[in-house]
This record gives structure tokens, sequence and C-alpha cells, in this order.
């Protein structure tokens, strides 16, 4: 019996779910009751073998049906937009419809199929829908297909009024969009037809529009309003872009390339030639802005590098030689400037740039060439040709780590010709420091935060200096100083300075030394105390022992003879005794170039108390024994048994000491210079000799002789700075047998490389130096060149 | 002070007091350098000059090495010196100078 039913099952059921169906295609109201008989209908078809394609195709009918009457009711109307209108309506209605309608329809779907186990079919449940895609692809075929291109145009055309200014109703664009994404029926790529027709379509329009637009707007306006219509633009862009363009999808990004292209690379020369001007100008808001766009556009930035640093240095070297004449004199305003431009290019690089690390590598390089430049002020490093070390003084103080490599290293290396001028910068900065942690007018005026703040400029300078190893002798030589005259302004601050060095990755054993120079002062006072406890306490008042480790303390082994006044010759031995007595196995230099006293003067004016170095000490005690008389260099010579050149300078100090008004000493005849003294040159105490304060004699007071506490002799600091190439000398050997030793095996450019690498907390290794020492190491068979390639170091232990 | 009078007196014409003479010493501040009495001023077994702290000193304290003043100097019966640090790891295995081969025995230590 139901066989015989099921013949008609379809032919009786469908005129009840026809209604109903065409209802729900036109969005008519659907009862419930209507809604559930039609799930009903559809299970009763699907039980006939012969139902489910009979209903589909009457299903397609229906739906096709439907279509036609849209697509009249859309084409009825001829003006675009009230085509497109029109057409958005009918989509909105039937693309909702798309979404309900298929549900009662989905065993129908089943049967088709061919399944009906409940597992598959929540298995094919993401598949599309087959009624679903029946009724896209219907649309797809008759209505789409005959209009998409108006409906695309008129869309870009909405855009293109939209881009001029008009308002619209985004829906319509949005639309004809949703309808290339959701009319697709290939599968394996939902997005083809809106990529090749809506995409490609919205991306040309675009470029078109701005293909015009903005060259016009850069010739009307120029660059600098340009860069914010572009800027502008690309943002405006990248909004209607998200709205109209499929989101999910590379659109957007497509879209963005594309605009960049024709609104930013395609002018990239024309901007990019303002921006070393703006920089000059600091114009850090259109900076920022070409930053932006250049950003986008590959290789943009590098140029804008480029003129940053040319900026930088130019400025710098500019503002540097402007100003040339102060700052080689005073070392306060040198760095003050040097600190003033580094803070300028910083503000630059932070509020135009934003601190960009790339930019901030650019600053760090140009200003790094501000710093080590040479042609402001020069420190010449001596050339030697030829035979090399005949001449030399041993090598000051090395280092164990470089004694350690050896003593045929250690020995004499060959000639060196490191002649290049370089940087008087570290000199200066070690100047600077010192007269921040020495007792100044300067260091009097600054609390003490702002003296640890410049302390911390100059670290940052210092950083910038290629040639530390010229700051570190400088600067300790600053430091012994300061604690051989107790001038330090603030012990504390003295050794945070040592330990911010450490911070900042000077070599270790250089911090080291310096950091025991401290300790051995705290050693000495104790000795001090010591010694005056157990001596006669007329000794006890009128010394203070300094006794020192010479390996932190000492330059180089020169001694300076000198006939002590005789008071100080008996101290001498009274000290030695009981230094013996308290240590085994020492000896002990006397450094008279370095002690100093204070003695009284009396003359007729007054009574004055005067700090002098010992030398000065022993030149003025000469007159002691004949005070008033008239003594000539060379029985000053005689008295005081100072080689001459000690000797010329020391009464130089007396009687041309500078910023005071009236001297200690007379020359005659006068001379403006101490290479002028004769051996006849006569020398006399200045009976008129007072303190001349404000204009004012003053009849008592303290004077200062002492100047600048000289460390070395005169011969010793010509070769001063030939020790620091001789370090330097050393140093590379050493790395260099440090690499290889590591590396057993290694090409040149590689080792240049390791070397800088090793080297740069110290000095920039010159390609010169490098190559004479690798010369010199081979030579002396610590390394030798691999046997196939002349380019290839080898170690050889 | 009273003595720098009584030397000035005896040194000047006696009569002179403190005040009449042109210069009088105040105070003096002397420098002296002390360095290990060594005839080779490198340490023939850790090759760091003497002065300086032994690298194994350096090494165990890189940063407060140099407030240890401990690292001294030995002297041998031979005269030559090293580290103590160096020479007193040195004689567990071989009691014999480095650089003499002569039997080790301390002679002095440094202070």
């Amino acid at each position: 019996m139901s066989l015989l039913k099921s013949q008609f099952i379809f032919e009786n059921a469908w005129p009840c779910m026809r209604p109903i169906i065409l209802k729900l295609l036109k969005q008519e109201p659907v009862t419930q009751a209507e809604w559930q008989d039609l799930f009903y209908s559809v299970h009763q078809v699907c039980l006939d073998e012969k139902g489910p394609p009979k209903l589909r195709d009457a299903l397609k009918e229906d739906i096709m049906d439907f279509i036609k009457q849209a697509q009249q009711r859309v084409m009825a109307h001829q003006e675009e937009q009230a085509l497109l209108k029109a057409y958005i309506a009918e989509w909105r209605k039937f693309f909702t419809q798309c979404n309900y309608l298929p549900t009662p329809f989905r065993q129908l779907e089943a049967s088709l199929r061919g399944k009906t186990s409940t597992s598959m079919q929540k298995k094919n449940q993401p598949d599309e829908s087959i009624v679903r895609k029946l009724m896209l692809d219907s649309w797809n075929q008759s209505i789409f297909n005959d209009i998409k291109q108006r409906l695309q145009d008129s869309a870009m055309r909405l855009v293109r009024t939209e881009r001029n200014g008009e308002v619209f109703d985004s829906q319509l664009v949005i639309g004809v969009r949703e309808s290339y994404v959701n009319l697709c029926s290939n599968t394996s790529d939902k997005l083809e037809i809106y990529r090749n027709n809506f995409e490609a379509a919205y991306i040309e329009a675009t470029e078109a529009f701005y293909w015009v637009k903005a060259p016009e707007q850069l010739s009307l306006y120029g660059v600098e309003k340009y860069m914010r219509y572009a800027e502008t633009k690309l943002k405006e862009e990248e909004l209607r872009a998200q709205k109209y363009l499929e989101p999910n999808s590379a659109s957007v990004q497509l879209l963005m390339e594309r605009c960049v292209k024709v609104l930013v690379a395609n002018f990239r020369t024309a901007i990019l030639a303002e921006c070393p001007r703006m920089i000059q100008q600091h114009q850090t808001e259109k900076l920022r802005l070409m930053l932006k766009l250049m950003d986008r556009v590959p290789e943009g930035v590098t140029p804008m590098l480029v003129d940053l640093e040319e900026h930088i240095a130019t400025a710098g070297l500019d503002d540097m030689m402007a100003a040339v004449d102060i700052i080689t004199q005073d070392s306060e305003k040198y760095v003050e400037r040097l600190l003033d431009l580094f803070r300028r290019f910083s503000t630059l690089v932070k509020e135009a740039f934003d601190d960009d690390p790339r930019f901030l590598t650019a600053r760090d390089k140009a200003y790094k060439l501000v710093v080590n430049d040479s042609s402001v002020f020069k420190l010449d490093l001596p050339v030697r040709q030829g035979a090399g070390g005949t001449s030399l003084i041993p090598p000051a103080p090395i280092i164990g780590t470089i004694a350690s490599l050896g003593s045929g290293i250690n020995s004499k290396p060959a000639n060196n010709n490191n002649g290049q001028p370089e940087s008087k910068c570290p000199e200066l900065l070690a100047n600077y420091c010192d007269m921040l942690l020495r007792k100044t007018p300067l260091s009097k005026k600054l609390t003490s935060d702002e003296i640890e703040s410049k302390l911390r400029d100059v670290l940052l300078v210092l950083k910038y200096v290629q040639n530390k190893d010229v700051f570190m002798r400088y600067h300790k030589a600053h430091l012994t100083r300061r604690l051989i005259l107790d001038t330090s302004a603030d012990s504390e601050k003295e050794e945070n300075m040592v330990e911010w060095l450490r911070e900042v990755g000077m070599p270790a054993d250089y911090v080291n030394k310096l950091a025991r120079m401290f300790q051995d002062i705290k050693v000495s006072q104790d000795l001090n105390q010591q010694f005056k406890e157990q001596c006669r306490a007329a000794i006890a008042d009128s010394i203070n022992i300094k006794i020192l480790n010479a390996g932190a303390w000492a330059r180089g082994s020169e001694r300076v003879t000198v006939s002590l006044p005789l008071q100080l010759e008996d101290y001498i031995p009274e000290v030695e005794e009981f230094y013996k007595k308290k240590h085994s196995g020492r000896k002990l230099q006397w450094y008279h170039h370095m002690s100093n006293g204070t003695i009284t003067f009396s003359n007729q004016v007054g009574r004055f108390d005067v700090d002098v170095t010992t030398f000065q000490m022993a030149v003025l005690f000469a007159w002691n024994q004949r005070p008033l008389e008239k003594i000539s260099y060379e029985n000053l010579r005689l008295a005081t048994e100072l080689p001459d050149p000690e000797l010329r300078r020391t009464l130089w100090s007396l009687c041309a000491f500078p910023k005071i008004k009236r001297q200690l000493i007379v020359a005659d005849p006068p001379t403006h210079s101490p290479k002028d003294f004769s051996q006849a040159t006569k020398f006399w105490v200045n009976q008129e000799f007072a303190i001349v304060k404000n204009g004012k004699l003053q009849k008592r007071g303290k004077i200062n002789l002492v100047g600048r506490l000289q460390l070395s002799t005169e011969r010793s600091k010509e070769e001063d700075n030939q020790s620091i190439v001789q370090l330097r000398i050393l140093r590379v050997q050493e790395a260099i047998i440090k690499i290889l030793k590591m590396r057993k095996k290694i090409t040149n450019s590689q080792l240049q490389t390791e070397l800088v690498d090793i080297l740069k907390n110290m000095f920039l290794p010159s390609k010169k130096m490098i190559k004479e020492q690798i010369e010199w190491l081979i030579e002396h068979k610590y390394i030798r060149r691999h046997d196939n390639d002349i380019n290839t170091f080898v170690y050889m232990a | 002070m009273g003595d720098i009078e009584q030397d000035n007196s005896e040194r000047a014409d006696g009569e002179n007091n403190k005040a009449d003479k042109l210069f009088t010493l105040k105070k003096w501040n002397a420098v002296a350098m002390w360095s290990w009495d060594v005839e080779c001023d490198t340490c023939a077994i850790c090759r760091v000059q003497v002065m300086d702290a032994c690298l194994r000193c350096q090494a165990e304290s890189k940063k407060d090495f140099y407030e240890k003043q401990d690292c001294v100097v030995v002297w041998g019966e031979c005269n030559h010196s090293f580290h103590y640090c160096c020479m007193s790891l040195w004689v567990k295995q071989n009691n014999r100078c480095p650089l003499c081969q002569q039997e080790w025995s301390i002679q002095r230590m440094g202070k």
C-alpha cells in the first residue's frame, strides 16, 4: 500500500509545499504550522525513491522564477545608483533566505547525496548545502552575470565620489562585494570571483585615481604638504579598504602596497630631497611624517640615515671649528660643547624619529666621527721609522697578561709607523674629569648631584672615543696628582668614578690599578700615622710620607737627581729605617719630583706660606745662606744638582708663575721662555714679593706655586706618547696571539674583525699597525701563514 | 718645632731667629715608591710582574684583589724570587727552583 501511495507522494505534497516555499522566497511571513508542515512534507517526499530529484527540480524552477522576477524588478531601474540600490535590496533579501530556505530541505539534501546515516550527515554538515548552492548558483547565472559589470562599475564610481568627498550609503558597495564573495561556487577558492573582478577593479580604480591626483597635489602644494596629503590618504584608503574589501583576505594589504607605490614610492626622490634641509632646520614633525612614509618603501629610510649622518658630522665639526679658539684652550668648554652637540642630535633623533634604532645607530656613527676627528685638535703620536727600539725606555708598566705572553714578546718589537694624528678629545675629557673631581672653582660651584651627572656625561662621550687608552693615561695621571697633592674634592666620588669606568667596559687591569691606588693611599695614611707615633716629635710635625706601590703608580723608572735641602736630607734615613722595620724585601725609591711641601717665606713686606714642589724648595733654599745675593744659573745648578731641563722649568715656575702679580724670584735679564736662561742669567729673591688680592697688598697669606704637579721629567714626557704607541703594539700582539690560540687558524679579514672587537675598549688599531705586528709575529715564529693560502694565519705553539 | 728652630740657629749664624730666615720649612710631603727588591721583576711561574698580584690571585677575586696585600714575594736561597702563591704550588710537585734547579729553600719572605 505504501508502495502505491508513494508513487504520488511528490505530486500530492508539492501543491501544499509550493506556496510556503514561495512565501519564504519572498520573505513573506510563514506561520509555525506552515514551517513545520514543510519539514514533514520534505520528509514524506524523501521516503519515495523518485521524490528527491523531482522535488529538487521543482524547487529549482521556483527559485529561477523568483530570481527572474527579481531581475525584472532590478532592471526596471535605468539610473545607475537606483539600479545598484534595487539590486542590493533584492540581493539582501535573497541572501537572507539562502540561510533559511535550505533548512527544511536537509533531508532532501541528505537523500540526494544518497547517504542517510546520521553520522555521515554530521560529517557533511560543513559542506555547502545543496539547496543553498542551488539558490546562489541560480542567482549568479541569471541576474548577477547579466549586470555584474554594471554593478561593479557603479560601485567603483561610488567609491570615487567618496574619495572626492561625497557621502553615500556604503552598504551599496559592500553589497556588491558580498555578492561576489558569496556567489562563488568554487569551493576550493571561494574568493576567486571576488579577487578577479571586484578586488582587481577596486585596486585599479584606486591606483588610477591617485595616479592623477598625487602628482597634481605635489606640484600644487610642494613636498611638505604633499607628505601630509599622502599620509592622510594612505590612512583613509586603509580604512576604506577595510570597509569595502573582503576582510580576512590579502586584499587590504595588496591595496596598500599599490597605494604606497603610487603615493610614496613614485615620489621617493622628490620627498627625500627635502630630508637634509628638514634635518638641518630641526623640523621634527615633518621628519616624523617622512619617516612614516619612507618606512613603507623598500630602501626608503636608508637615504634618510645617510642624510642624518652627514648632518651630524658636518654640523658637529662646523660647530667645533667655529669655536676652535675657545675649546682648544678650555677643556670644560670643549666637553660641554661636545655634550651639547650630543644632546642636540639625540633630541633630533628622539623627536623626529622616535629613537628608532636605525637612526640611533646613524647618530652614534656620525657622533663618533665628530668626537674622534683630528682636524680640530691633534695629538701627534710619534712616527718611528727604520730600526726600532734603540732609544726606547723599557715599556712602562706592562700588565700581567701581556707579560704572560712570554718574555720574547715583551722585548722591543719592530718598528711602528702609526703616525696618524689622533683627536685630542680623550685628553680633554680627562682634563674635564679632573676639573670635576679636584678642588677647583668649577667643582666648588656645582652640587654633588651636578658633578655626578657631569661625570656620567663624560662617560657617555667616552663611549664614542676610539682611543680610550689615551683617556686612561691622562685620567690616571690626574688621579695621581689629586691623590698625591690631596686635592680630591670628594673621595667617594673618586671611587665611584672608578667603578663607573669599570661599568662602561674599561679594561679590568687598568681599572684595578686605579682602585689599587686608592687602597694604597689608605695604606700609606696608616703608615704615616705609625711613623709619626714612633719618631721624634720634631720630625713628625714637619713631614708626611707617602710610600706607594710602584706597580700601581710608577710611570717609567726614571728618577731625577736633586740635592735636597739639608733638613730634608736628614729625614730620609729615618723614614727608610722605619720602613725597613715594617717591611722586608722591599726597596724604596724617592720620587722627589712628585713630593712637595709648604715653606714660610719672610721678606720686608711680610710672611707668607708658600706651597712648593721639592724642586722649587731645593732652588729657593739656596738663598737661605745669602738672602740678598744674586745667584747665577750656573751656581744654582751646582747647588741643586738638578738636570738642566728640570732646573729651567723650576726656575721658570718661580719667576713667571701664571696669574700672580709679583713673582717670588726675579731673573736678569728677563726672558720670555725657560729656554732663554743662560748660564750667566742672574736670579734673586724678590724682596718686594707680596700677595696681591683685589689690588691690595697682603702682608700675610698663603700661595700655591706647585701648579700642575709634574709626574715625569722633561725627557720622559716626550717618551710618554711614545709609550702609548709602545703599549698599543704589545696589546695588538697580545690580542692576535689570544685569537690565534683559540682559533688555531684564521683568515686575515676575520682576524681584523676580532682584533678590533677585543681592542675597541682601548683603542682602534690601524690596519698598518696590525699588518706590522702580524709580520713581527710571523718573523718570531709565533704564527705562520697557511701553506695554501697566504691570507690565513696558523698558530704555532 | 723647637727642633727646627734649633736646626736653624745651628745652621745659620747663631743669633738669627726663625723669623729672619728667608725660607723655613713648614711641611714636607715626601713621596717614595716601594718595589720588591728582586733581580727579575717578572715571576717566572705565572709570568706576571711580581709587583702585581699573581695570575691566580687576580683571577680569584677580579674585583677586589687589590685589596689583598698578601700576594707577596718569596726569595729562595738561590736568590731567585717568585710570587709566594705561585711558589707554594710549585714546590708541591717539584721542590726545586724553576730557574736554577737548586733545591728550594726559602731565604726570606716579602712583607
